[in-house]
């Protein structure tokens, strides 16, 4: 590590030891009971069994799939299509979701049942994840001794992320793409404004769909010309594409930088975009993917 | 007379029965595990109580005031455009009030309206959509003086095809998140229930319903040909218009607050027909009831299922109503295979 980088996280840990005076989201006050917990969003899913806390757990959804454990817990449905009756069948004493759990009219009957229920916030930057990271710790009435050596080891990762810039300051721009699935033989990729620019950005790279606004089918043409140097695509995207072979068929992609220079680079999807601790993982790995030749 | 009355009555009595039954099942049984009697008698805990109370019983509410909406506008349509297979689903009626409240979904947000009016504005929209649906439809059909049966379902196929590119428009210009919504709600669900928009809609439905029944003597007449009943002095033109605006009504409403719930329109006059014939009082009367209770039981399905998730109730019925789609083709056209 640089000097440069050890000034940068002695500053960010002095921000972090700040930060708890000033928690501004309610949300994140500890609840009053914390002992039956259902989650809604594989990322506090995530942070819970981080913490040592899952077996405090009594429900997740379905997009909680990491740790494997998780999946044998019983599942509530999907984050925007929760079930009311199905949380409460569960007796939960606390129910936490990510920003786009709903619908809406279900979490209002939840509240009429008067359930501690909380959104936790999410910001597609580094700072975000270590944000929902002390959120869901400060909700579960955790102290600073528990929670430090993770902040410790996240904001490690988020001043080595805030460095990219400078390292790749004297480097050619690369562009890159995000590819969610190919849908109909479209794939659909991450405009701006979406989990996935907010990844490109902390690679200090540039977004090949910049143009397009949030998660939409690339077509054909859109795609050769954008021509994005390196594409990121996620796990189940590239199964169900039919691996490297598969993509070889998908000509908008056999065609551009990426797929002939061997650019591909395949991350489970709720890692990359669940702004989970493991994306500040997934994002140093990709960045060392991308710019080889930066040393950081 | 008096044999025929009496069978029509214990008809009509058993499926009151049903539907009772049916509802008190939907209330008892559910994810939660609660006792009924217990809550009823108020010795239960808080959070049973108002699970029943506040998130079971709405929906339930819900899934029968639109199964019996549902159904009886089915069996009108069926009447009113002579045509055993019109179902505000196959005809694009449902099509119609869908493409109203997805409009609402995704561009009331942008109007920024207070929620208690955004509520309220989904279904208005459903309505008028499904009102205008109707009425193109019935222009179709009627343009030669007389109903041809092919003309309907393949206007609305047609009217389907449109439905569903405009849906398809603002699914393309919603985000992330009104993306699934739209997706989830289009499979339909009563999971959204709350007594705030139930009870203006169990009125909305209750109206319609009324407005039929006050023209199921003519609508028989109607069967013989627009002239003949006009001779037997029927206002034809009168019982069109309202048969057509009481059922986009019921179907609108229904539609906006629980999303496509399929083949009920079609499935119950079938089974209503066989058992009460072909006199639309009865059949108004059958259907609705069997409607509701069917409709309440698939919503009771759809809850348990895979507890303590829900799967959509439209993907149920549409489950049972396909199959029985197709047998009825294969009877009614002996040469289909």
């Amino acid at each position: 590590m640089s000097f440069n980088n050890r000034c940068r996280l002695w500053a960010f840990l002095l921000f972090c030891m700040w930060m708890p005076s000033v928690q501004a989201d309610e949300n994140c006050d500890p609840g009053n009971d914390v002992t039956r917990i259902a989650v809604a969003g594989g990322s506090i899913t995530e942070i819970i069994y981080a913490l040592g806390m899952e077996s405090q757990l009594v429900a997740v959804d379905r997009t909680s799939n990491f740790p494997a454990a998780a999946r044998s817990l019983p599942s509530v449905g999907y984050v925007r299509n929760l079930s009311a009756e199905g949380i409460l069948s569960l007796r939960p004493t606390l129910v936490l979701g990510e920003d786009d759990m709903g619908p809406p009219e279900v979490l209002e009957q939840l509240a009429s049942v008067s359930v501690d229920i909380r959104t936790v916030p999410e910001a597609h930057t580094p700072e975000g994840i270590v944000e929902k990271f002390k959120c869901v710790a400060s909700l579960l009435g955790l102290s600073e001794a528990e929670t430090s050596p993770h902040l410790l080891e996240m904001s490690r990762s988020v001043s080595v992320i805030r460095g990219f810039p400078e390292l790749v300051s004297n480097q050619e721009d690369a562009s890159v793409a995000i590819i969610l699935n190919i849908q109909s033989g479209s794939p659909i990729v991450a405009g701006s404004d979406t989990s996935g620019d907010g990844i490109i950005s902390m690679l200090a790279a540039g977004n090949a769909f910049h143009a397009v606004e949030g998660w939409k089918p690339a077509s054909r043409e859109a795609f050769l010309a954008a021509n994005p140097d390196h594409i990121v695509i996620t796990q189940r995207g590239f199964d169900m594409a039919g691996g490297m072979d598969g993509l070889a068929q998908v000509i908008e992609i056999a065609s551009t930088n990426a797929f002939k220079e061997g650019r591909v680079h395949v991350v489970d999807g709720m890692s990359l975009l669940g702004y989970g601790p493991r994306t500040l993982g997934v994002a140093v790995d990709l960045f060392s993917d991308i710019f080889p030749s930066a040393k950081f | 007379m008096s044999r025929r009355f009496s069978r029509e009555a214990l008809i009509t009595s058993s499926l009151l029965i049903a539907l009772l039954v049916s509802v008190v099942v939907a209330l008892s049984q559910g994810a939660l595990d609660l006792d009924l009697i217990a809550v009823l008698l108020g010795a239960a805990g808080g959070v049973d109580t108002e699970v029943l109370s506040n998130i079971r019983a709405p929906r339930v509410a819900l899934a029968a005031a639109a199964g019996a909406g549902l159904a009886a506008s089915g069996a009108v349509l069926q009447g009113l455009f002579r045509n055993p297979l019109a179902d505000p689903g196959l005809i694009g009626v449902s099509g119609g009030a869908a493409v109203g409240a997805v409009t609402m979904i995704v561009l009331g947000a942008a109007l920024n309206l207070p929620p208690i009016i955004l509520a309220y504005s989904i279904p208005i929209a459903a309505i008028l959509a499904s009102l205008v649906v109707t009425s193109i439809l019935f222009l179709f059909a009627s343009r030669h003086g007389s109903f041809n049966v092919a003309t309907v379902l393949l206007a609305g196929i047609a009217i389907n095809a449109i439905a569903s590119v405009v849906i398809g428009i603002f699914q393309y210009i919603s985000d992330d998140g009104q993306l699934r919504t739209l997706t989830f709600w289009m499979m339909g669900s009563f999971g959204r229930a709350s007594w705030a928009t139930v009870i203006p809609a169990i009125l909305a439905i209750a109206g319609a319903l009324f407005l039929l029944l006050s023209q199921t003597r003519d609508l028989d007449r109607l069967q013989l040909g627009d002239a003949e009943a006009f001779y037997l002095g029927v206002d034809v033109q009168r019982v069109k218009v309202v048969i057509v605006f009481a059922s986009a009504l019921s179907v609108g409403v229904a539609v906006s607050l629980s999303g496509i719930i399929g083949f009920v329109g079609l499935v119950v006059p079938h089974i209503v027909r066989f058992v009460v014939g072909v006199t639309h009082t009865s059949l108004v009367i059958c259907s609705a009831l069997l409607g509701a209770s069917l409709l309440t039981m698939a919503d009771l399905g759809a809850r348990l299922i895979m507890m303590p998730a829900e799967v959509p109730v439209g993907l149920v019925t549409s489950a049972i109503g396909g199959p029985f789609f197709l047998w009825l083709i294969v009877r009614k056209v002996p040469n289909a295979f």
